[in-house]
């Protein structure tokens, strides 16, 4: 897989990015202004957070299904254990450890009994929601101090905060991933395990480590939610993980392992936000906003798979 | 020399009949569904009685129909994640039939249709213009939820006629038609897998790709027809959906396709294809459905009791995982 290759795939994702939004802006008036762009952001840097772990697994040829309940038990570690008096700083410190822990069971999992990450995070997909749903008694914590909200309400003038927070996040993750040992690491890993593991990768370290970080930014992705909604409740992010993976894959990372980059995940992440938003403004239904989506994804992997074909 | 002469009778005899039931892929999880049975027969009074075993197998047969079908397409190393959608979607064909014409027959024979056309659609995608087949059913889940919408235009379907509620509620010789119709399933699929070409060649296809082809089996075609008969599966269980709920809701099916997953995979049948059994997806559909109507007779709070299920499945899991390592082990 060549640089350019590579360059080339997010240049014409780039160019898809392109044509919607003139499409939106010709469908909607209101779309294609500073205003709306900003504020459609507020709605989408949570997806955006956890896809940059998700990129991550699915490199290594794995995937996170548990994502959703995940954000869902750490958003109710937060409100609860603050409703049961802890401070809100040692609450939302927990509800982090929490989330890093999850991440880190996953891996484990995976990793010490060797099996498929789609069943072990099938598990987690059930256990985290239940937990999340007997911790709350199916209740909402809903009150909070007021500098809470900075987290996900706050505007540095016309930027929403957590556009900040997003961009802090996708240059780290970028930097681990394409210029550091540890990426090296993960793509190898992804291009081919056994060859790796003869290598002297240590896949099993590797793999642990990828799966807490997706768990650390799905706890990031649940404090920014928790403020924005400025509630916590047991069925949060219902779905979510069909929505990141979606965003992953638009962004040309394999599900066969060893193919993506973050700056295609970003753009993926941007495409699926600005197909909906546009497609809200211009007053389409949520079902063919689904309907759009969903055809858009396979004829996405579709192309991405004509042309890896096409260069072997 | 010797000591391999004196060993090779046994060697040739192999290990008893119940080591070698140990080592088939639903020997787990039924263990630990006779386990769990015995649990909360002694803890309740009513768990044993024959209307709850009965209540449990009713539960179960819409996830454990479609089950059957998806462990197959697992066993021949493939997936597919958009039973939720597709099951509503025949579930609307179903009852919007139903209501139109009335009858059984009719609303029977759309719904397979709808469920044979999602399910060879399906399956072109994934052979023929070669996407992999967890991107194709995932974008099926999302389009094939706003096709129902559009046919319905987000309204429900209501007042379907007892006629094509007979699957779903009526009962024959004491037991659901539901359950006789997963029964008959079941004995077909075994019948299909174990004396078919297409049934062996799901096992071969799944355990190791290369040598299907370098044998020159027809590996497309073996993974397409898997996908139409979880087409067709689907088809049937919206009959006993359709039968048991009375109405159709545009969100009817919602979560289905990770209950369904669930059951293949504690029954058994590994994700990495090539291993499984035909008992397997209803082993686990039963034993998900034992667990949580004894946590329902146990009075566990209604709030726990998806952590609960979630935590027993890890274990079930793991179990598995502990075992395999241990085989290989000894290997």
């Amino acid at each position: 897989m060549t640089r350019e290759r590579l360059l080339g795939r997010e240049a014409v994702l780039l160019g898809v990015l392109v044509v919607v939004m003139l499409g939106m802006s010709l469908l909607s008036d209101q779309f294609l202004t500073l205003g709306n762009l900003l504020r459609t952001s507020r709605f989408f840097v949570e997806i955006g957070l956890i896809a940059l772990g998700m990129t991550l697994v699915i490199i290594t040829a794995g995937i996170d299904l548990s994502v959703g309940s995940a954000l869902a038990l750490v958003s109710v570690t937060i409100g609860f254990s603050y409703a049961a008096g802890a401070p809100l700083a040692l609450a939302i410190l927990l509800g982090l450890l929490v989330g890093l822990a999850g991440g880190c069971f996953n891996g484990v999992m995976v990793t010490r009994l060797d099996l498929h990450p789609l069943v072990v995070t099938l598990g987690t997909f059930a256990l985290f929601r239940g937990l999340a749903f007997g911790v709350s008694d199916a209740d909402a914590v809903s009150t909070y101090p007021e500098w809470f909200a900075y987290f996900g309400q706050f505007y540095l003038g016309p930027v929403p905060g957590q556009l900040f927070v997003f961009i802090a996040a996708i240059t780290a993750v970028w930097l681990l991933l394409a210029r550091t040992r540890f990426g090296r690491y993960v793509y190898a890993i992804g291009a081919n395990e056994e060859a790796a593991r003869f290598s002297g990768v240590p896949v099993r370290r590797v793999k642990v480590t990828i799966y807490t970080i997706t768990g650390a930014l799905v706890a990031l992705a649940a404090v920014i939610y928790t403020s924005r909604v400025s509630s916590a409740r047991a069925d949060f992010g219902q779905g979510l993980e069909l929505d990141v993976i979606a965003a992953v894959v638009l962004g040309g990372a394999s599900i066969r392992g060893g193919v993506g980059t973050i700056p295609g995940t970003v753009l993926g992440v941007l495409t699926i936000a600005v197909l909906r938003n546009g497609l809200q403004l211009a007053g389409v239904a949520t079902t063919w906003q689904l309907f759009l989506l969903g055809v858009l994804l396979i004829a996405a992997v579709f192309v991405n798979e004509f042309f890896r074909r096409r260069d072997a | 020399m010797s000591a391999a002469t004196v060993a090779e009778p046994a060697a040739r005899r192999g290990p008893s009949p119940l080591r070698r039931w140990l080592l088939r892929p639903e020997a787990p999880a039924v263990l630990f569904l006779l386990a769990v049975v015995v649990l909360f027969g002694a803890l309740t009074d009513n768990f044993l009685r024959l209307a709850n075993l009965q209540q449990i197998l009713i539960q179960v047969s819409t996830v454990a129909i479609i089950a059957l079908a998806v462990n197959q397409l697992i066993i021949a190393g493939e997936i597919d994640i958009s039973m939720g959608s597709s099951l509503g979607l025949c579930a609307v064909a179903v009852g919007t039939v139903a209501v139109a014409t009335g009858g059984l027959i009719l609303p029977l024979l759309t719904g397979v249709a709808v469920g044979a056309l999602i399910g060879a659609t399906n399956g072109l995608l994934v052979t023929v213009a070669r996407v992999p087949a967890i991107i194709v059913t995932l974008g099926m889940l999302y389009a094939l939820r706003g096709v129902i919408f559009f046919v319905t235009g987000g309204a429900s379907v209501s007042g379907i006629p007892m006629d094509a509620r007979l699957v779903g509620r009526e009962r024959l010789f004491g037991v659901g038609y539901s359950v006789w119709l997963l029964l008959a399933l079941l004995l077909a699929t075994w019948f299909v897998s174990r004396h078919t070409t297409w049934g062996r060649d799901v096992y071969a296809v799944g355990g190791n790709q290369a040598a299907a082809r370098l044998a020159g089996l027809p590996i497309a075609r073996t993974r397409f027809l898997g996908f139409v008969g979880v087409g067709v599966f689907t088809g049937l269980a919206a009959l006993v959906y359709v039968g048991r709920t009375g109405g159709v809701q545009t969100s009817a099916g919602t979560g289905l396709e990770l209950e369904v997953i669930a059951a293949v995979v504690l029954g058994g049948t590994s994700i990495a294809g090539g291993r499984g059994s035909v008992l397997s997806p209803v082993v686990g559909a039963v034993l998900v459905s034992a667990i949580s109507t004894g946590m329902v007779l146990l009075r566990v709070p209604a709030t726990w009791q998806s952590a609960v299920l979630g935590a027993l499945i890890l274990l079930a899991i793991s179990f598995d995982g502990i075992r395999r390592r241990q085989v290989r082990g000894a290997a």
